[in-house]
């Protein structure tokens, strides 16, 4: 019955493929990293561990870890607790809140440089609509994307927009699809809404939270348009976060065996946040 | 199942049981209005920079920038005719050809390896499992700058093979991951009666498990296409003048000197909208998909 030609067959150009275009990139990464390949400098030898040493030692360095933590963490917390906020916000069925569900969908079409152009413009400070709006209700006028103090929460308040509705929208799902017997049994049992939430409804949607968090910060870690479209990683480095940095040391700077280096730091660093909450969700 | 159905009588149904009313209450969090308060509030977030790409596209360059701003200026369609016949029409197409290149690859080789992985004992199966997760999550600067190394050396830089290549390395784990969810939603007892009627393995998958499988197949290929489609990060490194794609072209046209927003809208809109038209024409299955299948529709 069983045809063991077929079906390695079948997986076996998929499977090839993708050990290629990954480990050998992968490889050649590691092997520059501990070269010294520098737009004047062309050879790969001598492999030593300068680079390395250079990323322990550099201050520079340390901010961008620091950016990226924070970064990070604002993001993905966020939008984790407002996106679950909005899913429970859009449980009850009627036609408006099917109009709200449309609506929270579309952004998770809309690709990252589109958002990032759109809220570039509403955020300028002379010619945009959101401090033009501010100065009519006589508020604050920040500049938004140029000061050290609200450049990053910019960043992540235009991340929140696309990541919001995406946590919602599967959290939502989760809740839609769970069963609605324990609530009624916690109900008959004379449960109060925290309760009810705390010991029925979330141990339901915590798998799927889990996910969009992971998803959100897989996304987090990636970011790039909005950095280089909103701020260019500044002011100062105040916004330069490990994967924009790697990429302007690279491709801007030229420093290849060094952005290599880098390259494998992120990898490291973000290894960390994925193993957590794949334990956590492991966890009963 | 049947022990649930016979303690709720059929007869209560039109009646509506307290436990029930009570039950949607419970649902909701706080009261009605305040529910309606902070969703329109959450919607004209979202909603703000999408009426900035539409309205701002069809607006000359002098109205682009007019506070407070023009709601209803005499709609143009200037700046959709300078882009595309400029060189952003060029972009488009390139985008065009590399997000359809890019989804065949992936389904054409990630269908078959799906099914497979779904229906044999694959040796190293966890091995490989973990291999695809690590790259598929892995921060694509890992893959593209060895990879700008490397094509510098091949001639692959500025070419469409290199960037569909490149897209690959998390493109195509992805679809094998998820067809793979998909097939082993199909009953197994379907391919084997096809195989007891005579079917050929490819034929059985080809005429009976591809068309169960559908539904998951155009929602592997959607994202799959999306992400090709709106993909920057690579095609900001990989493309030049010959194959840049339409959102590295939208950037050009950020803070140049002769900056028009008109035409920065209208580029970004039309990255947007067919995005839209593919998410809403096959809709089903998307949230299923963007969870690799852990989250039912």
């Amino acid at each position: 019955m069983f045809d063991r030609r077929f079906f390695g067959l079948a997986a076996v150009p998929a499977f090839l493929a993708v050990f290629i275009i990954t480990a050998v990139p992968l490889v050649i990464g590691l092997g520059l990293s501990f070269s010294s390949v520098t737009s004047t400098h062309n050879g790969v030898f001598p492999l030593t561990l300068s680079n390395y040493g250079h990323i322990f030692s550099d201050s520079e360095v340390h901010t961008v870890l620091l950016n990226t933590l924070i970064y990070v963490v604002l993001a993905v917390g966020l939008e984790t607790l407002l996106g679950l906020g909005l899913a429970l916000l859009m449980t009850r069925k009627n036609r408006a809140i099917s109009v709200f569900r449309v609506i929270f969908l579309l952004p998770l079409t809309v690709a990252g440089i589109a958002s990032a152009i759109s809220w570039g413009a509403l955020l300028n400070t002379s010619q945009g609509w959101i401090d033009y709006f501010l100065k009519l209700a006589h508020l604050p006028q920040p500049n938004w994307l140029a000061s050290p103090t609200t450049a990053m929460p910019s960043v992540v308040l235009v991340d929140l927009w696309s990541g919001v509705p995406v946590v919602a929208v599967i959290v939502l799902a989760a809740l839609l699809s769970a069963p609605k017997d324990p609530i009624e049994a916690a109900l008959v049992d004379g449960a109060g809404p925290w309760a009810r939430f705390r010991y029925v409804t979330f141990p339901a949607i915590r798998p799927a939270l889990v996910l969009a968090a992971l998803l959100r910060t897989v996304a987090a870690f990636q970011q790039f348009a909005l950095f280089q479209v909103l701020t260019g990683g500044g002011p100062g480095l105040n916004t330069t976060v490990l994967n924009f940095y790697v990429y302007q040391q690279t491709i801007v700077f030229n420093n290849i065996g060094y952005g290599a280096a880098l390259a494998m730091l992120l990898l490291v660093v973000m290894a960390v946040p994925l193993v957590v909450l794949f334990l956590y969700s492991r966890r009963r | 199942m049947s022990i649930q159905a016979q303690t709720r009588p059929v007869s209560d149904r039109p009646a509506r049981p307290a436990p029930d009313r009570a039950l949607r209450r419970a649902g909701r969090i706080g009261g009605g209005t305040l529910t309606f308060v902070l969703l329109i509030i959450a919607a004209v977030f979202v909603l703000l920079p999408l009426f900035w790409l539409l309205s701002t596209a069809f607006k000359t360059p002098a109205a682009a920038f007019a506070l407070p701003p023009k709601w209803i200026s005499k709609p143009t369609t200037g700046n959709f005719s300078t882009l595309l016949t400029g060189q952003f029409g060029h972009s488009i197409l390139n985008s065009v050809i590399v997000a359809v290149a890019s989804t065949a690859v992936a389904l054409l080789l990630g269908i078959p390896a799906g099914y497979s992985f779904a229906r044999a004992p694959v040796r190293g199966g966890r091995i490989i499992n973990s291999w695809f997760i690590l790259a598929y999550v892995a921060p694509p600067a890992i893959f593209i700058i060895p990879l700008y190394i490397i094509y510098q050396h091949l001639n692959l830089l500025d070419t469409y093979y290199g960037l569909v290549l490149a897209y690959e390395t998390g493109l195509l784990p992805f679809t094998v991951w998820l067809m793979r969810v998909y097939f082993a939603d199909v009953p197994r007892e379907l391919d084997e009666a096809a195989w007891i009627d005579g079917c050929s393995k490819m034929r059985a998958l080809w005429r009976v498990v591809l068309p169960a499988a559908w539904p998951g197949i155009t929602t592997v290929g959607l994202l799959v296409g999306l992400a090709s489609w709106g993909e920057y990060f690579g095609a900001a490194i990989l493309t030049g003048q010959r194959t840049q794609t339409a959102p590295v072209a939208v950037y050009s046209y950020v803070g140049t000197v002769t900056s028009n927003w008109g035409e920065l809208a209208a580029a970004g809109l039309i990255v947007v909208v067919p995005a839209l038209v593919a998410t809403i024409a096959v809709q089903r299955g998307f949230v299923s998909g963007l969870t690799f299948g852990a989250v039912k529709q």
